[in-house]
Formats: C-alpha cells, sequence, structure tokens
C-alpha cells in the first residue's frame, strides 16, 4: 500500500513538472515563430465600451490572417493587457511588454491619462508606439510628429471638430445659436476648444459650453443649461456616454434642435435606437449601413468566432490590423523594432471604403495626410440610417 | 421650475441609491462600498430577464427584482457573513474586494458594450410636461414615485413590523439581540437583500432613462456622501442628506460652474464634517464606531 502511494505520488510529480514545462514553454516553441506585438488596452473601466470592442476586432483579424498563413509565413502573436484606462497600468503594461515580452510594436487602445507613460516607456526603449482602436490620436502624431509616435484611430480632437462645425454651417437653416458638450477630462475639453475655435471663425455664436463630469447621476441639470442659453445646436466631442445621455437628457426637457456628436463604437445601434432625424453622427469610419463588401467579411468573421461584439463596433479595431499587416509585411522578418519603425515612416494602408481615403503617414506626419468625414443621420421616411454628407477631406497640416 | 424638478429628480436618484448604504451600515456597521456595483447589477439582471421575457415588463421588472434579493442574500452569505466577528475594516475591504469582482465579472458575462434595456422591454420612455413649465421624462417621474415608496415602506416596516424591530435591535446590540434569540445571521442576510434591492431599483431606474454601460458604479458611489452627511444611520437623514446635495449640485451647475457638480456632494460633505461630524440624523456613539 505504501509502494503504491509512493509511485502514485512519483506520477503525479512527473506529471506536475511536465505540466510546468509546457505552461513555462514559449508558446512560440510549437510552431514558427512570431512577431511579438505588444497592446495595451482599456478592456475595462469607463472606456471600456468604446475600446472592447475594437480590440475584439484587432484579435479577430489577425486570429484570420493566422489563419490564412500570417505575414511572411510567420504568424502575429497579440498579447493585450488590460490597463482599465489607467496610467499606472499603463505604465506597468509596457515595462513588461518591452522588457519580458521583448515587442516589437506596442499598440495602446485606451484613455489619454495613460498616453505619457506609454510614449515614454517607448522613447526610451526606441519602440514604436501605435494608437488604434479607438484611443484618440495624440498631438505627437500629427505634424510635426514625434519620432516613435503614430495613430490609426479616426478619432482627433482637432479634425473632428472642424469637420462636425463645418457641417453645421452648410446645413444650417439661419444663425447657429451653439451649445458646447464635453466630458470633464482634459482631451474631451481640448477637443470641444477646438471645435469653438473653429465655430467662432465661422460667425457662429456659442451659448453655453458644459463639460459634465463622468460620474454624473443625471444629465439634466446640463441640459437645462443649453436649453436656456437657446441653442438651436449642439455638438459634443466626449465618450459616447455623455454624448448620447446629454441628446437624450436635451430630448426629454423639450429641446427641439439639432445635435451633432462624433462617431464612436455603438454609434450605428444608437442612431437605430433614438429613431431622431435631427441627431447627426460626424464619422472617419462608414457605417455598416453602406454594406461594403469589408463590412460584410467582418460580420462574418465575427459570426463564425462567436463574437462577444457585434461587428459594426469593431471598425477601429479591424483598421488597426490592417495598419499592423501593412506595417510587418514591409518591415519583414525577423521585425526588428527598427525595421517595425523604419516600416511605418512611409507607410500607405488602402481602407478598401471603411474610411475616404488611405493612411498615409510620412517621415513628418504620423496620423494621415488627409483626414475623411461622412455624417449619418435617421431618416424617418425610409426607416434607416443614411448620409447627411459625404466624405469631406481636411488636409491635415 | 426646470430646476425644481431637476432637483426633486436628482433627490430621488441619491435617496434611492444611499438608503441602501444606511441600510447595511444601521444594521453591521459595515460600510458598502460594493453597493454602486451591486446597483449595476440589478440594472444588467433586468436586461438578461428582458431578454429572456421579451416584450413583458412587467414579468422581466419583477423577476430582476426577485434576482437582485437572492444577489443581496448571496453576498451575505458567501462573503459578509465570514467577516462576522472581525473588524469592521475588514469588512470593508471585503466589499471593495466585491465591487471589483462583480464589475469584472459583469464586463465578463455581459460585455463592456452600452445596452438600453428599454429596448428590450417594448416600453417608451415619453416626455412629460409639468405644469407646461418644466419637462422631464416618464422614468424620472417613475424614478421618484419609487423612491417615494421605497422609504415609505421601508419607515414603515422598520417602525412596525416585527422584523423591523428585529433589525433595529441587532443594529443597536447584536449580542443583547442574539440572547434574546432574534436570529442575527437572519438579520443581515435581510438588510443586504434589501440593501441590493433598493440600490437594483436604482440601477434599473437610471438605465432606462438613459442607458446601461459600466460608468453606472461610479453613479453609485456620487451618492455615498448624502447617506453621510444625513448620518449613516438613519434613513430620514440620507433622505435628508440627497436633497441637500442635490439642491447644491443643481444650483452650482446652473449658477457657478457645471465642472463643480461632481464635486459638489463632496464640498457639502466636508461642510458637514466640521459642523456635524456624525451628519445630520447620525449620533455620536455612531461616529465613534467608525
Amino acid at each position: 500500500m505504501i509502494t503504491m502511494r509512493g509511485e502514485t505520488m512519483r506520477y503525479v510529480t512527473y506529471a506536475i513538472v511536465a505540466l510546468l514545462a509546457l505552461v513555462m514553454m514559449p508558446a512560440t516553441a510549437f510552431g514558427q515563430q512570431a512577431y511579438e506585438i505588444g497592446v495595451s488596452g482599456a478592456l475595462t473601466g469607463p472606456a471600456a465600451s468604446t475600446i472592447a470592442p475594437a480590440i475584439q476586432g484587432l484579435r479577430l483579424y489577425v486570429n484570420r490572417l493566422n489563419k490564412e498563413g500570417g505575414v511572411h509565413g510567420h504568424p502575429i502573436h497579440l498579447i493585450i493587457r488590460d490597463d482599465g484606462g489607467q496610467a499606472s497600468n499603463a505604465a506597468a503594461n509596457a515595462k513588461q511588454l518591452l522588457s519580458d515580452d521583448h515587442v516589437a510594436l506596442l499598440i495602446n487602445a485606451s484613455l489619454s491619462s495613460t498616453y505619457a507613460p506609454m510614449m515614454k516607456m517607448a522613447d526610451r526603449t526606441r519602440t514604436p508606439l501605435l494608437f488604434a482602436a479607438n484611443a484618440v490620436c495624440p498631438s505627437q502624431a500629427f505634424p510635426p510628429a514625434q519620432r516613435f509616435v503614430f495613430c490609426s484611430s479616426g478619432i482627433s480632437t482637432k479634425y473632428d471638430g472642424r469637420a462636425a462645425i463645418a457641417f453645421i454651417h452648410d446645413h444650417a437653416s439661419g444663425p447657429v445659436r451653439l451649445g458646447l458638450v464635453a466630458m470633464a477630462i482634459p482631451v474631451s475639453r481640448g477637443g470641444i476648444n477646438h471645435a469653438a475655435g473653429a465655430a467662432k471663425k465661422m460667425g457662429m455664436k456659442i451659448v453655453q459650453k458644459e463639460a459634465i463630469p463622468p460620474t454624473t447621476a443625471s444629465y439634466t441639470s446640463f441640459a437645462t443649461n443649453i436649453q436656456d442659453g437657446k441653442a438651436n445646436w449642439a455638438y459634443s466631442w466626449a465618450p459616447w456616454v455623455t454624448e448620447v445621455k446629454t441628446f437624450e437628457a436635451l430630448r426629454q426637457l423639450g429641446w427641439n434642435g439639432s445635435y451633432a456628436a462624433v462617431e464612436q463604437p455603438v454609434a450605428e445601434n444608437e442612431l437605430k435606437h433614438l429613431k431622431d432625424s435631427k441627431f447627426y453622427i460626424v464619422s472617419s469610419d462608414s457605417l455598416f449601413s453602406e454594406k461594403l463588401p469589408i463590412q460584410k467579411k467582418m460580420m462574418r468573421v465575427a459570426t463564425s468566432a462567436n463574437a462577444k461584439y457585434p461587428a459594426d463596433e469593431m471598425t477601429e479595431g479591424w483598421i488597426a490590423g490592417m495598419v499592423l499587416k501593412a506595417t510587418l509585411a514591409k518591415a519583414g522578418w525577423p521585425a526588428t523594432r527598427q525595421k517595425v519603425l523604419a516600416s511605418m515612416d512611409t507607410l500607405k494602408v488602402a481602407m478598401h471604403g471603411l474610411r475616404g481615403g488611405p493612411i498615409l503617414w510620412t517621415k513628418r506626419n504620423h496620423f494621415r495626410t488627409r483626414q475623411y468625414y461622412r455624417v449619418y443621420h435617421w431618416n424617418p421616411s425610409s426607416g434607416s440610417i443614411v448620409r447627411a454628407q459625404d466624405w469631406k477631406a481636411f488636409v491635415v497640416k | 421650475m426646470q430646476l425644481l424638478v431637476n432637483i426633486v429628480v436628482l433627490t430621488a436618484t441619491y435617496a434611492l441609491i444611499s438608503c441602501g448604504y444606511v441600510l447595511i451600515y444601521r444594521v453591521s456597521r459595515v460600510l458598502n462600498l460594493a453597493h454602486g456595483a451591486l446597483m449595476m447589477l440589478g440594472a444588467y439582471l433586468l436586461l438578461s430577464t428582458a431578454l429572456v421575457f421579451h416584450g413583458n415588463p412587467v414579468l422581466s421588472l419583477l423577476m430582476a427584482a426577485a434576482l437582485s434579493l437572492v444577489v443581496g442574500i448571496l453576498v451575505y452569505v458567501f462573503l459578509m457573513h465570514r467577516m462576522t466577528g472581525q473588524s469592521v475594516l475588514a469588512a470593508v475591504l471585503a466589499t471593495i474586494a466585491l465591487s471589483i469582482m462583480l464589475r469584472g465579472g459583469i464586463a465578463l458575462v455581459w460585455s463592456a458594450q452600452s445596452r438600453q434595456p428599454i429596448q428590450h422591454l417594448g416600453v417608451s420612455n415619453p416626455t412629460i410636461a409639468i405644469l407646461g413649465a418644466a419637462h422631464t421624462s416618464a422614468c424620472s417621474l417613475l424614478l421618484v414615485a419609487v423612491a417615494g415608496v421605497v422609504y415609505a415602506l421601508l419607515f414603515l416596516f422598520m417602525r412596525f413590523s416585527r422584523w423591523g424591530l428585529r433589525m433595529r435591535a441587532v443594529g443597536q446590540a447584536p449580542l443583547l439581540a442574539a440572547q434574546r434569540g432574534i436570529s442575527i445571521h437572519g438579520i443581515y442576510a435581510l438588510a443586504w437583500a434589501l440593501s441590493a434591492f433598493t440600490g437594483a431599483a436604482a440601477g434599473v431606474l437610471l438605465s432606462l432613462n438613459s442607458g446601461l454601460d459600466s460608468t453606472m458604479a461610479l453613479v453609485g458611489l456620487q451618492a455615498f456622501p448624502a447617506a453621510l452627511v444625513g448620518g449613516l444611520d438613519s434613513l430620514g437623514g440620507a433622505l435628508a442628506g440627497s436633497l441637500i446635495v442635490a439642491v447644491t449640485e443643481v444650483l452650482l451647475i446652473h449658477y457657478v460652474d457645471p465642472l463643480l457638480s461632481s464635486a459638489a456632494p463632496f464640498l457639502v460633505l466636508i461642510v458637514m464634517l466640521v459642523i456635524r461630524p456624525w451628519g445630520l440624523f447620525g449620533t455620536q456613539e455612531q461616529l465613534d464606531r467608525v
């Protein structure tokens, strides 16, 4: 009996040792060596509703690409870490991804509070840092761009506001009394300040500027201020929660004006829910109402992968995947950080209709040379989402 | 008039949330910092019941209410029960851990996607004019009504029912109450169930009015100062604290600067801590225990 127990213990020990060896062995040892790419994203926390679907889009794109043979015959290994939108978590993630996982490229898909520590780490280790999957493009990606900072996201504090204000200017039937809505966070207030500048140049009167805290229990008080200012248009550049809840609060107050908001993943579903013809979505991405072939493909991939999020919320992640593929294809194999950086310095990625034009990076411009916007709204007579304005280009200087 | 309506709705919101803090503190002296997450869980439970009983709002709401009661009991049985006899600080830390777990669990189960439970219930949320001078939504009015009914029922329950009397007894002298044959754990479980229920009611009504996402847990924490201002061991205090915080917040937004709104509850709290640290209707003895 004692011998039996001893033998059993020995087998159990062998099994544990074997299991540990398996667990500790790098994943790539099972097959080909992979391109190591690190992602720090807000999979939880206040920004998760915007970021998490995009990260799933990126993951699905990479999985599909790997199944088709990867890039130069090598799979892409995405290492995704949650930072909850916290700067300290992002810094820890970046350190681990750079030191332990030796990634060739860092991707930030998170809140602006995480930007500074990740940029610092990228700069110190001379690693390219891509802002993607619904992260707001930082000013360092715009001309003159910082050496290691790139952005594939469609969100820009400067150009979103310009596009929205230009749309309001073109479509308003009389003098515009504009209410501006931000979330009380620096990046959102910055975006609204850009819009305010553009609005003043176009002769619009800004009647109210609201910065709403993310923890607010009721948006009605803020909406009351906009209504009391007799605004006939409102523009919001903020996380989706603030954009749509302020609009709903305005409507609950009986406000009958028009409202422009910047597109975010849930916008399309929200347009269908609100069914309000005066709620406009200013978008740098095509909505799925366009029924593009690439969008149909995304839907097929999302369905076959039993994705947690609908495909129409994954566009930004898919675009990040397209940029990643183009970058690595140009960098070749093996992809060192220097080679990836050199590849990104002058890169052109076709968007296949997901955007108005390609992403084109130059040594001086790591955002894109032209940013395009479409505007969508609900058409009650057709019962569907339609374009209120087709692609309009803004030259990025 | 519109400002008055805004104040009433915000007071009701804070009152409905903060009574959950009071119920647990009054009975067990535990500050439940998971209340915001439990409130959010209640709203997500409605989302699930609305999907199961599509187009049947009454059944969906009843099921969500029942489930939130069960959640409260489960939290007590599987977590807070183990904290009995431990320091209050340990129990508070356990609620923080619970909050983190719940938020993570919700993201895993329901995803981080923004949701509109009202779509699945098949009801609408029309704008209602009040005396022709102000407007609010039907769900906001419902929230005010529910807050009124909940407070009325809680007052009656605590003052006149046998279980309410037992709850008060356990809150004042748990050892003596146990020696008199009162089931301490039964009372604690009841307090957790009622707290989860009232929190869920607030979460459900807020989500019907303006959608559901992961920021709701933060709204729950925003109401915490209202309970503290009123005195953590007083339901009447929670109501008064909610009113003071709501008035301050709405007036600051309207007349001073909207940016001050998130600081308003804490400004009121600081003033109260300086003038009367145990809150409007709290007792000094309670503060010593904190």
